[in-house]
């Protein structure tokens, strides 16, 4: 079989879960959702073929001389390709449960499979238009799923997506047209073959207009406003899909462009792109400890990994522009691995959220607690989510993040002054933001898991049904196993990398990687083994110098209060207090005390706290905006009066004034 | 007979009078005045065709004459009319400026005209004046739809729009084909019977012709 036939088979599968879903029964629909896994495989075979292979045409269907659809995947789009279905296959299973009880089931599973096909047609478009139409359909179909419950707060937060989004895609358009004005042909094959011609300024302008465009849709601050109120507001398979893949076709158009298309350009290019991905995974991460909303603390920490992504690929961009083609390899990979793995574990991690929404029916983590009891095994997936999105190893964050630091650190190799300083400035910043991240987690993972019950819905949640376990249970799988075999995923890059920057970047085997310039291996296999030799000896040790004793179990301690209750447990505000304190020039919080006594200051009749953050991004930068936009559009108005009368005046105006100056 | 018309320049003081009715539209208080002066514009223009169609022997131009003679000359003022007495209360024209200020804006639109397009490739064909008064009539037809607040005077000054309209095409091309003729003025007469029934129905939801009214209807 050839890509050409997987991919045509999986589209049909997506078609045909897409038509069947608008029939209109109920008994068993969910079970359509096998169609869009099936196809995921069929993609991902695909993905695969491309990868290794050469670039294929898959689809060409020419409409004018100039422009038509044309479909065509290359190794880059191979490895998107990939990453959409790996995430596409476990949520299409898991799906089955989580839908089953749903309002809207029929156009749920209509969109679900158009959002997932548009993606795909997203990175395998050939041209300019076919790209155009993709990235719109797939904008618009989020659009409608993210609206899906026809609520205020989700016809608010698609709004916003729906603005920003199209802002974003105005870039990208500007972007794309200064390409075609100047290479004349509407295919990135044609235009990458001319770009090296290009004047330096024109350059520089597509670029940066791509990055703005395709920086929207991935979520980079200050672009990032519509991500956590986008993602919570849609359902949780369609949030994994949206934070999994969805953003990334963001960084697949930035790659696309301004590394591949465009071609080696100065070094300011990786420098700006480094700074943004540093602000963003500093600024995501503190603005994620903050959140108690479960959903929106999980997008805020998307807004942090386009930042480490981002890192590696402006890392990558900046080495190549001074000449260390190896190291720009290495940061290729690294970025791109970071991709793939952030499409699983964040994938995991709001399936995993989804599954306590559904038993608990609250985002709020504040009234959750002690879920781990009722949960265990979403419980489980949950935490191994965590563990990979805080970088420990042996799951598959650390090795991406590992990679990151290693090509920001041999960044004192370059000849460049600059590069000299800001690449490990890269590296402090990512330093801190996994540090934060951490902190996030035992947060996100504590507060909601551990402990006692909050409240009443958490004292009675269920553990989720079979294939909602088995979609979370893939993804936890791949977690492990690309966190253990780095090996497998670079060669899948590789040729995809080779073939951007000239180099292959690190050695590889099945569980090891080696990076020539600073002499640093890496072999995550071995320290599974090793954690678990040193546990085992540890429990070992524990067991036969500690001798048999008798166990007894009993409440914790209490203080000699009556009973625990479990408003005695740390909040979730509590346990980031510290951290709100640390940064609170960045926080700029604002907290209310109101105590009314029943005889001042010793008895007390009711406290009530609350506190915030101030919104830094929506406070000074788009409030400020629409205020101006506002006005302006408050005094254009004026004309506009509703008088049939003045509008006729208008006209008589306008003819006048044509009369005396026209002739 | 043709020498005799172009002795006493016929066509020069028709369109003369077609400019005049449309000025004295400004001048007149009661809408029945106000149609009485559209029926007298409507027939100087059939007037006009005849002559000229007369002169240069175009036969599809006495069509045009005759269709222009009853539709605007006899159907569309019956029906003016028929709205004007439906409307029942006032007859007043009631204009937002005095009728004093009124003339002297129209003089000076016809002014601006006069100057804007006394050179240029226009001034040609049978008279060089025809051209110059149609834009006058378009634009006093316009500037009484501004300045008059009943949905009747609306309807009253786009159809003296229409006939400066008509008179400038014919001016320029001596005549539409039949067809496109035809076209328009059915065109116009099923547009004026809707306009009438929608001021009507504005009369009857707002209680009043005043199309300020409208302005609640602005989100």
């Amino acid at each position: 079989m050839d890509p050409e036939s997987f991919l045509s088979i999986g589209a049909f599968c997506f078609v045909l879960g897409a038509v069947f879903s608008l029939v209109p029964f109920r008994k068993g629909k969910s079970l359509l959702y096998l169609l869009p896994a099936l196809a995921a495989l069929n993609f991902a075979a695909a993905g695969l073929y491309l990868a290794f292979g050469e670039p294929a045409n898959i689809l060409s269907f020419p409409i004018s001389s100039v422009f038509g659809f044309l479909f065509c995947g290359d190794a880059l789009s191979g490895f998107f390709i990939i990453a959409i279905s790996v995430l596409t296959f476990s949520v299409s299973l898991y799906s089955i449960g989580y839908t089953s009880s749903m309002k809207h089931q029929g156009l749920m599973g209509f969109l679900f499979n158009l959002f997932i096909l548009s993606m795909i047609a997203v990175v395998t478009s050939g041209n300019i238009v076919t790209f155009l139409i993709s990235w719109e359909t797939m904008s618009v179909v989020s659009y409608f799923l993210v609206t899906i419950d026809r609520d205020k707060e989700s016809a608010k937060a698609g709004l916003l997506y729906a603005v920003m989004t199209h802002i974003g895609t105005a870039f990208i358009i500007v972007s794309f047209l200064l390409l075609y004005a100047y290479s004349g042909s509407a295919d990135f094959a044609g235009i990458r073959a001319s770009a090296a011609g290009f004047p330096l300024e024109i350059k520089s302008l597509v670029f940066l207009f791509a990055v703005i465009g395709f920086g929207t849709k991935a979520g980079v601050i200050p672009l990032h406003t519509w991500l956590p109120k986008a993602h919570p507001a849609a359902p949780s398979n369609i949030s994994s899909l949206m934070s999994g893949v969805m953003i990334k076709t963001g960084i697949y158009g930035i790659v696309r462009i301004a590394v591949d298309v465009l071609g080696k350009g100065p070094e300011w290019w990786g420098i700006a792109v480094l700074v943004v991905g540093a602000v963003s995974s500093i600024l995501g991460v503190l603005y994620a400890l903050m959140e108690h909303d479960i959903k929106r603390l999980l997008a805020y920490h998307s807004v942090e990994n386009i930042g480490i992504i981002l890192l590696g690929i402006g890392a990558s961009m900046m080495f190549r522009s001074g000449g260390l083609y190896n190291l720009a390899a290495v940061a290729l990979i690294a970025g791109l691995y970071h991709t793939l793995n952030h499409a699983v574990f964040k994938g995991l991690l709001f399936l995993g959220a989804g599954s306590v929404m559904h038993a608990t029916h609250t985002k709020n983590m504040d009234d959750m607690g002690g879920l781990m009891k009722a949960m265990p095994y979403t419980g489980l997936f949950f935490l191994v989510g965590s563990v990979s999105i805080c970088a420990l190893p042996p799951f598959n964050g650390f090795v991406s993040e590992w990679l990151t630091f290693q090509s920001l650190l041999l960044g004192f190799s370059s000849a460049s002054v600059t590069s000299k300083i800001v690449s490990p400035l890269g590296g402090a910043a990512l330093a801190l933001t996994g540090a934060l991240a951490a902190a996030c987690f035992v947060k996100a993972f504590g507060i909601s898991f551990l402990g006692m019950a909050r409240s009443g819905h958490a004292e009675k949640a269920k553990e989720s049904s079979g294939s909602m376990i088995a979609g979370m249970a893939v993804l936890a799988v791949l977690c492990l196993v690309l966190g253990v075999l780095p090996g497998v995923v670079t060669s899948i890059l590789s040729p995809a990398v080779y073939s951007l920057t000239g180099a292959v970047g690190p050695t590889s085997a099945m569980s090891f990687l080696h990076i020539d310039e600073t002499a640093a291996s890496l072999s995550p296999a071995m320290i599974l083994i090793t954690m678990a030799v040193m546990s085992a000896a540890t429990l070992a040790f524990v067991f036969v110098a500690g001798g048999r004793r008798k166990l007894s179990y009993g409440d914790s301690w209490d203080c000699g209060i009556p009973a625990l209750n479990a408003r005695m447990q740390y909040s979730a505000a509590a346990f980031t207090k510290p951290i709100r304190m640390i940064f609170k020039r960045i926080y700029l919080p604002r907290r209310e005390l109101r105590v009314s006594y029943i005889l001042k200051p010793f008895f007390v009749r009711s406290i009530k706290y609350s506190g915030e953050i101030t919104p830094f991004f929506e406070k000074f930068l788009y409030e400020p905006a629409t205020d101006v936009i506002q006005k302006i559009a408050g005094k254009v108005r004026l004309l506009q009066s509703g008088s049939l009368h003045l509008y006729l005046g208008y006209i008589l105006i306008t003819l006048v004034l044509l009369l005396i100056f026209g002739s | 007979m043709k020498n005799w018309i172009e002795a006493f320049s016929v066509i020069d003081f028709i369109s003369v009078g077609i400019l005049l009715t449309a000025v004295a539209m400004n001048a007149f208080r009661r809408l029945e005045s106000c149609v009485r002066t559209y029926t007298v514009n409507s027939w100087l223009l059939s007037s006009l065709i005849a002559i000229v169609a007369f002169m240069i022997g175009e036969t599809h131009l006495y069509i045009a004459a005759a269709l222009t003679l009853v539709t605007k000359g006899i159907l569309l003022p019956v029906f003016l009319r028929r709205i004007v007495k439906q409307m029942k209360v006032t007859h007043d024209v009631e204009p937002y400026i005095n009728n004093a200020l009124s003339l002297t804006i129209s003089g000076i639109l016809v002014a601006v005209v006069y100057a804007s397009l006394s050179v240029g490739i226009f001034v040609s064909g049978f008279s060089k004046n025809v051209l110059q008064i149609s834009i006058a009539v378009i634009l006093i037809g316009l500037f009484i739809m501004i300045t008059r607040r009943k949905a009747i005077t609306q309807v009253i000054g786009l159809l003296f729009m229409e006939n400066g309209l008509f008179l400038a095409g014919f001016s320029l091309t001596f005549g539409m084909p039949t067809i496109i003729e035809l076209g328009v003025l059915f065109d116009m007469l099923m547009g004026v019977i809707i306009l009438g029934i929608f001021a009507i129905q504005i009369k009857r939801v707002f209680t009043s012709s005043d199309l300020d009214k409208l302005t609640i209807l602005k989100g």
